[in-house]
């Protein structure tokens, strides 16, 4: 009886032994990095000519006045240096580690910012109890729905028009900068600690107020509701900026001010480029199914329940930045295959093929590039791409903002010119054509032809190709990774997925004509 | 493999077989999401000395309403959803006091409404040890037992835990600690009251961000909220019959809502409170055939969906 039960004891030992072996394979750190880790910012060059660089809203770098400064020599000038030395000595942990976060760049952490907003507020309204959809209202940015509703065309937009005022802003600030030469605290007065890298660069006007006036100016007009906090994003960037030594009170008063004063005039062209009338309303709605019967052809229908009107059926018709109407309409790809032919039927089955037969590998690129609901959607994920090379690439602020402002324009211009072509065409989805056909990520409520991530994404890859050309190749291998998982996640046609890469690099020579001519060296 | 015989009265099989099988699967399912998490041991049921206890359970759960947040509400995209599984189990006596415990469902979802793409394939092998570490007289009428358990989860396929509320699981590796108190009265009623925390591994997603929790996070790495389970069992045993009901509360320590309108997301903080009743019965002259029917009701829940399922199982027991 002695044995049989140490017999027993032993195995179950062994099969202890199993489990605790079970239970280590869950790691004891679960802490994960939440943000992209940016290192302190040591530009490769101060770019002294930023100052000439070509405008691209304001009328010159000088547009908005900003005054000298007082002299050096000053009092004034004398107090606000004793006042950094006086808050040096008693610096928090926590404003510490706001200089190290915004240390890393301004205009890397606020396109961060941006993405985070977008992905916040990307989200559709939820359809009321009788079935109909209530359409986010500015004037009301916390209610349900709240404002805005940061799909794709909002989004390229409030990118493109954040970018494009903090590159004009930071032209303006480096014109000055260079007029006045007014040096950095922590070059001026030996007793003040650089606590971050601090370049030859010229503080008058602090860049890093330059930046928070004029980008909490921008998004307290594109997410309002989100006003509170990036209000005190501004605050901590201009903080960091005199706690480390970089600015001075007075730098931070003037570049403030002029990052608001360059906002106001960006924001007069964003309010008057007719995105207020892309919604459009139902009678526009019920015209444009009206237009494809009328050519014969077959309307998009909403596949949600309740039907949900079509995603800014008039965006097309938005101001571009560097295309005019003409070559936007000439740059507009051929009419999809009609429904009723044997392509289009074939390129069904293809569609139909594929999500039956998917892979692993394809489901996970479906995923990879979803960029749906709830995300920082295609455009910011090629924000994403185009932040880790200008972070590599140790660019000053003014030339990562050129690099943003580019790939934005060039993302924006495509929204505008797809957007143009899906209604102009009015094409319906896969799964309208055959309800067979199962989506493996969320439907778009809007026209298929031609394919939006494929427009985005070629766009995008070729401005980035000609701002990182050691790149170029692996851009094109995303942009067409991009393209194919909407056929994977079995929401596009191949002919969309094409025809929209080709328009997307056609809309990309729009922006690259304006980058080869901006004076950047 | 010798089947034992149900004896006159029944109560042999109806101890051999631990509730614990049934039990897990009905927890598999609930949440908006699917499996939630795997097998509990969340019995005082004991195989005896070698005796190996096999089979398949099969499930279905659906549900219409759930949870986006707190608020209750349907969805004409997803209609009704339905998640059926399979589960493989198996159950071992090492010896009379600790037994091991492991299972694996293949699971599948299918929506009413919407184009969303069912998914199906295998989803967690769990592997569990359960030891009575007491047993003693308690008054004259029962005993009291005190049962721990362990066990870990591991997915086997490469299965999305990105596509809720279509994706078969969280894909996450977990670990549970079990401890459970049984009353065993002399006329076959017994009272069990359980405790249980699940570790959960963190998540790794195909894309490179995601927003949760009021932020975007600028990774494919997903941290997992650990879970909470406590289960109090009301059941009665004899005759061949094995009839426990159980009311399961699981709470999430963490994670975020799913926002207005958005969909579900891995980590969210998923609790529901459910009510589980089963029977299972060992066919008399069967050579340790057991038939297990049960059912189950989500009553309130958040991030979960309202979730009713019903169980059928088919176990086949015998000394080895």
């Amino acid at each position: 009886m002695q044995t049989v039960m140490s017999g027993r004891a032993m195995r179950g030992m062994r099969v202890f032994g199993v489990a605790v072996l079970s239970l280590g394979l869950l790691s004891c750190d679960k802490a994960i990095t939440q943000t992209e880790e940016l290192l302190p910012l040591t530009a490769s060059s101060t770019d002294a000519t930023a100052g000439t660089w070509k405008m691209i809203v304001m009328t010159s770098a000088t547009q908005v006045a900003v005054p000298a400064p007082t002299a050096v020599t000053s009092d004034a000038y004398k107090a606000e240096l004793a006042a950094i030395k006086t808050a040096q000595q008693t610096i928090t942990p926590a404003q510490s580690e706001r200089i190290g976060y915004w240390a890393g760049g301004g205009v890397l952490r606020w396109n961060q910012i941006v993405r985070g907003l977008v992905a916040r507020y990307n989200l559709p309204p939820a359809p009321r109890d009788d079935g109909t959809y209530v359409f986010p209202d500015a004037n009301n940015p916390f209610g349900d729905p709240a404002f805005p509703f940061a799909n794709p065309p909002y989004a390229a937009r409030a990118y493109s028009y954040i970018a494009v005022a903090q590159y004009e802003a930071l032209k303006a600030a480096w014109a000055y900068k260079y007029q006045y030469n007014r040096l950095s605290p922590a070059k001026a007065d030996a007793d003040i600690r650089a606590l971050l890298p601090i370049s030859d660069l010229p503080s008058y006007p602090s860049e890093d107020a330059v930046l928070a006036g004029v980008t909490v100016a921008m998004m307290q007009a594109l997410f309002p509701a989100a006003v509170e906090d990036v209000t005190r994003r501004g605050a901590d960037q201009r903080e960091a900026a005199l706690l480390s030594g970089k600015a001075t009170s007075s730098d931070l008063a003037a570049g403030l001010a002029l990052g608001r004063s360059v906002a106001t005039l960006v924001l007069a062209r964003m309010t008057a480029d007719g995105t207020g009338n892309a919604i459009g309303n139902a009678t526009q709605w019920k015209a444009l199914a009206d237009t494809a019967i009328a050519h014969g052809e077959t309307p998009w229908l909403s596949l949600e329940t309740p039907a949900r009107p079509p995603m800014l059926p008039n965006f097309g018709a938005v101001v571009a930045w560097s295309a005019t109407p003409a070559e936007l309409v000439s740059a507009r790809p051929p009419a999809p295959f009609p429904v009723a032919s044997a392509q289009m039927k074939a390129e069904v089955a293809e569609v139909r093929r594929t999500v039956e037969h998917l892979s692993t590998a394809q489901r996970a690129i479906a995923q990879k590039w979803n960029d749906g609901a709830g995300t920082y959607t295609p455009p910011g994920h090629w924000n994403d791409i185009a932040a880790d090379h200008i972070r590599d690439a140790n660019m000053s602020e003014v030339r990562a903002a050129r690099a943003f402002a580019l790939v934005n324009m060039a993302m924006h211009d495509a929204s505008v010119a797809c957007w143009e072509a899906k209604y102009k065409y009015f094409n319906p989805r896969p799964s309208q054509l055959d309800p067979a056909i199962r989506t493996d990520i969320g439907l778009p409520n809007f026209p298929a032809y031609p394919s939006g991530h494929s427009t985005f994404s070629a766009a995008a890859a070729d401005v980035l190709g000609y701002l990182f050309p050691g790149s170029a190749t692996e851009f094109l291998a995303m942009a067409d990774e991009a393209g194919m998982s909407r056929l994977y996640g079995g929401i596009h046609y191949m002919n969309d997925i094409k025809q929209g890469k080709a328009h997307g690099s056609r809309i990309a020579t729009f922006t690259l004509r304006r980058a080869q001519a901006d004076g950047a060296p | 493999m010798e089947f034992f015989r149900v004896n006159r009265r029944g109560r042999l099989l109806g101890a051999l077989v631990p509730s614990s099988m049934v039990t897990a699967l009905m927890v598999l399912t609930a949440g908006v999401a699917g499996p939630v998490r795997a097998q509990t041991l969340d019995d005082a049921d004991f195989m005896k000395f070698r005796v190996l206890c096999a089979g398949v359970l099969y499930t279905r759960e659906q549900w219409t309403d759930y949870w986006e947040g707190t608020l209750k509400r349907s969805n004409g995209n997803i209609g009704t959803l339905t998640t059926t599984s399979a589960t493989y189990m198996t159950a071992y006596g090492v010896t009379d006091r600790l037994n091991i415990i492991a299972s694996l469902p293949y699971v599948s979802t299918k929506a009413s409404q919407g184009v969303l793409q069912g998914q199906s394939g295998h989803q967690d092998v769990t592997v569990g040890l359960k030891y009575r570490a007491l047993n003693t007289p308690l008054t004259t009428s029962g005993m009291l037992q005190g049962i721990l358990s362990i066990s870990g989860t591991v997915p086997t396929t490469d299965y999305t835990p990105d596509f809720y509320p279509m994706s078969i699981g969280s894909s996450s590796k977990r670990a549970t600690g079990r401890g459970l108190l049984s009353f065993q009265g002399k006329n076959g009623m017994f009272v069990n009251g359980s405790m249980a925390y699940t570790r959960r591994g963190n998540v790794t997603l195909d894309r490179v961000s995601y927003y949760a929790n009021n932020q975007l996070y600028l990774t494919s790495e997903v941290q997992m909220p650990d879970v909470t389970e406590s289960a109090l069992t009301l059941g009665y045993s004899g005759h061949g019959i094995f009839a426990p009901l159980t009311l399961v509360q699981q709470r999430t320590l963490g994670g975020g809502d799913i926002r207005r309108q958005d969909m579900p997301f891995v980590s969210n903080r998923m609790n529901f409170t459910r009510v589980d009743a089963h029977v299972r019965y060992a066919v008399p002259r069967s050579r340790g055939v057991l038939l297990m029917l049960g059912a189950s009701r989500v009553l309130t829940g958040r991030n979960v969906g309202q979730a009713a399922s019903v169980t059928a199982g088919l176990l086949l027991a015998g000394k080895i």
